[in-house]
């Protein structure tokens, strides 16, 4: 008996996806969209922005779908390809290239006590919000992110601890949450 | 009221948590729906290109056949030239007589394909075969 699209799992999606389905690889968009273009979103592009490059970032998934083995989760293969993508568009922006260089000082804001993620992101640097949303968002390995963003080793490390430093400041966990796993997008 | 205060093994966990939590987009569905109006204007355009494609390599392919002039029946001609009207002759007799056993399944029997010249024979094998080949291609490339 043939099951529902709803009720096939990534793997199998994605597998008759590499076939060529576009029903099943539509599914998998209507799952996942989501996370993708608020990864994006997080990583400090505009939501039209994060939309175009979360566009790009499918048609990418679906023209190399034969490639997703299923070793991570969907979501996560194609949060990586998004990340990527958007940082070769940053790359482009001359602005981005100044303020990697000139090390921007963050905003600084006196927010205590807020819960709300993308809030608290908004007191980061441009880089330490691009490098904190790689390493936890789109699960990129430090070097990885090194070598996505043509920036040395030490200095990815800083900044992610830099941010992480700062989120900690303003982020406490809520009591419900804390302790528990979250949704794996 | 008091914050809880979280070392950074506790710290790292809980941002990945957060990072995880998928925000709700209220134009999820229209975003999905322009995407797959994407996916389907790029199969469009591969389609169109394929077709153009063989179309141009099919009239290239006829130009060029065309323009060999092979005189299938002259006997002193070069060998080369001999060995390929040969072939060419034995391939229109075998499709002339897998057609006419297809003919006579359909009830056809009275078609005679006999009456058809050599050469119309063969031309109107190599247009079927063209036309195969790039439904073939087509059929591929939409699978893919």
């Amino acid at each position: 008996m043939t099951k529902a699209l709803v009720d096939l799992h990534d793997v199998e999606l994605a597998a008759l996806a590499a076939a060529g389905g576009r029903r099943e690889f539509g599914e998998l968009v209507r799952r996942h969209s989501s996370a993708v273009r608020g990864l994006l979103r997080r990583m400090g592009a505009q939501p039209s922005e994060a939309d175009d490059v979360a566009q790009d970032a499918f048609l990418t998934a679906f023209q190399r779908c034969s490639e997703f083995r299923g070793e991570g989760t969907f979501a996560a293969w194609v949060k990586r390809i998004a990340a990527r993508l958007y940082l070769k568009r940053k790359s482009k922006d001359s602005r981005y290239v100044a303020e990697i260089e000139s090390q921007e000082a963050a905003p600084s804001i006196d927010t205590p006590g807020l819960v709300d993620l993308d809030e608290a992101l908004k007191v980061l640097s441009e880089t330490e919000r691009l490098c904190v949303s790689l390493c936890h968002g789109a699960g990129l390995s430090h070097p990885e992110i090194a070598a996505a963003m043509n920036l040395p080793l030490g200095t990815v490390k800083s900044h992610v601890k830099r941010g992480l430093d700062k989120l900690r400041a303003r982020l406490r966990p809520e009591p419900q949450q804390y302790g528990k796993a979250g949704h794996v997008g | 009221m008091g914050r809880l205060a979280m070392s950074a093994d506790e710290f790292d966990p809980f941002v990945e948590r957060m990072f995880a939590r998928t925000p709700a987009l209220p134009d999820a569905e229209a975003f999905s729906a322009r995407l797959e109006a994407r996916l389907d204007s790029g199969t469009r355009v591969r389609t169109l290109a394929l077709s153009v494609a063989g179309l141009v390599g099919g009239a290239v392919a006829v130009r060029e056949i065309l323009s060999l002039r092979l005189d299938l029946a002259a006997p002193d001609g070069p060998v080369a030239g001999r060995a390929v009207g040969e072939g060419i002759q034995t391939l229109t007799l075998g499709a002339q007589s897998a057609i006419q056993s297809g003919a006579d399944h359909l009830g056809l029997a009275n078609w005679s394909l006999g009456s058809m010249g050599g050469m119309q024979l063969f031309w109107l094998s190599a247009a079927t075969m063209i036309a195969l080949a790039t439904a073939a291609v087509m059929k591929l490339s939409q699978e893919s």
